[in-house]
């Protein structure tokens, strides 16, 4: 639970240097998102990168799950 | 979401990729419960065709190392098609059949034509629960068998390896499904079917990757959210229930 804590916490840390375009947030992970793979898709075109769609489903009440 | 909330993988991902998310509601059903929730990841080029997924939840190691394989196979298969979206679609169908090699001792036969699509009636396609058609199924290109340019020992190796990761099960080969049981994995899966279709746009895909790789029901076409992740803001902030 503690390394868990603290993964989460270097997680924010991380992550808001990627986030500085407000389009993006990080939702308490490393990574920044943009709001919609459309966004994601003509960022990605402009700035030659690829694009990562995450697909979540289900039941979150246990953040462990995903 | 543990691999996520790492920031070797957030680094990068955010430097190689721009990331979006989608929810799609599936369900798994165990007696009169319906239990769900899981994720996938898809690496795609722009135009939101596939190149790679990840099925279901890893850990940060082998998160980053799909992650680096899709971007340097990427490269390669640019240097390697030279404009040619053909050649590109070939080179990544037989790398993915390569890595299933690689890591199973498992071969399978690069698919690089495209088969024709499939109509919304097909019998092939995943529905949702009042029946309309959500996405097609994608057949997995047959695993032909062990390679044999193995050793015994190097196949068991592989195949050891196979067994302690996500979603490690049995499957037959060769001989119509009636051949030598081997084990696959949830990432296995997914390079038998990328041999075939990868390059194939993600709505296409989704489907298979839910009922197939991780054997949840889909309900419902992805969807654009507001939140991916229902107990925490955008900023990380934990919403009280």
């Amino acid at each position: 639970m503690r390394a868990l804590s603290a993964l989460t916490v270097a997680a924010l840390v991380a992550c808001p240097t990627f986030a500085e375009e407000k389009s993006k947030g990080c939702y308490g992970t490393a990574i920044a998102f943009f709001d919609s793979p459309k966004e994601a898709a003509a960022s990605a075109k402009k700035n030659e990168q690829l694009v990562l769609v995450l697909h979540v489903s289900g039941y979150f009440e246990n953040p462990a799950l995903t | 979401m543990g691999a996520l909330n790492v920031p070797k993988v957030g680094n990068y991902v955010n430097t190689h990729f721009a990331a979006a998310f989608q929810k799609v509601a599936t369900f798994r059903v165990v007696g009169a419960q319906k239990q769900g929730g899981n994720v996938a990841s898809y690496f795609c080029a722009p135009d939101g065709r596939v190149l790679h997924a990840i099925a279901g939840p890893v850990d940060a190691d082998t998160y980053l190392k799909e992650a680096t394989w899709v971007v340097e196979t990427t490269k390669a298969a640019m240097a390697a098609s030279d404009g040619d979206g053909g050649k590109f679609k070939a080179f990544f169908r037989k790398a993915h059949a390569q890595k299933l090699r690689d890591e199973t001792g498992l071969t399978v036969e690069a698919i690089t034509w495209d088969p024709p699509d499939v109509g919304e009636k097909d019998q092939l396609t995943y529905s949702d629960p009042s029946g309309r058609p959500l996405a097609p199924k994608l057949p997995p290109p047959p695993i032909d068998g062990p390679d044999v340019r193995l050793s015994a020992d190097e196949f068991n190796a592989r195949q050891q390896k196979a067994n302690a990761a996500p979603g490690a099960r049995e499957m037959s080969c060769g001989l119509g499904g009636r051949g030598r049981k081997v084990v696959v994995n949830n990432q296995a899966v997914m390079h038998q079917i990328l041999a075939a279709h990868s390059l194939t746009k993600i709505e296409k895909v989704y489907g298979t990757v839910f009922e197939n790789v991780l054997g949840e029901k889909i309900s419902t076409k992805p969807v654009d959210v507001v939140r991916p992740f229902s107990w925490v803001d955008r900023d990380g902030h934990r919403l009280a229930k």
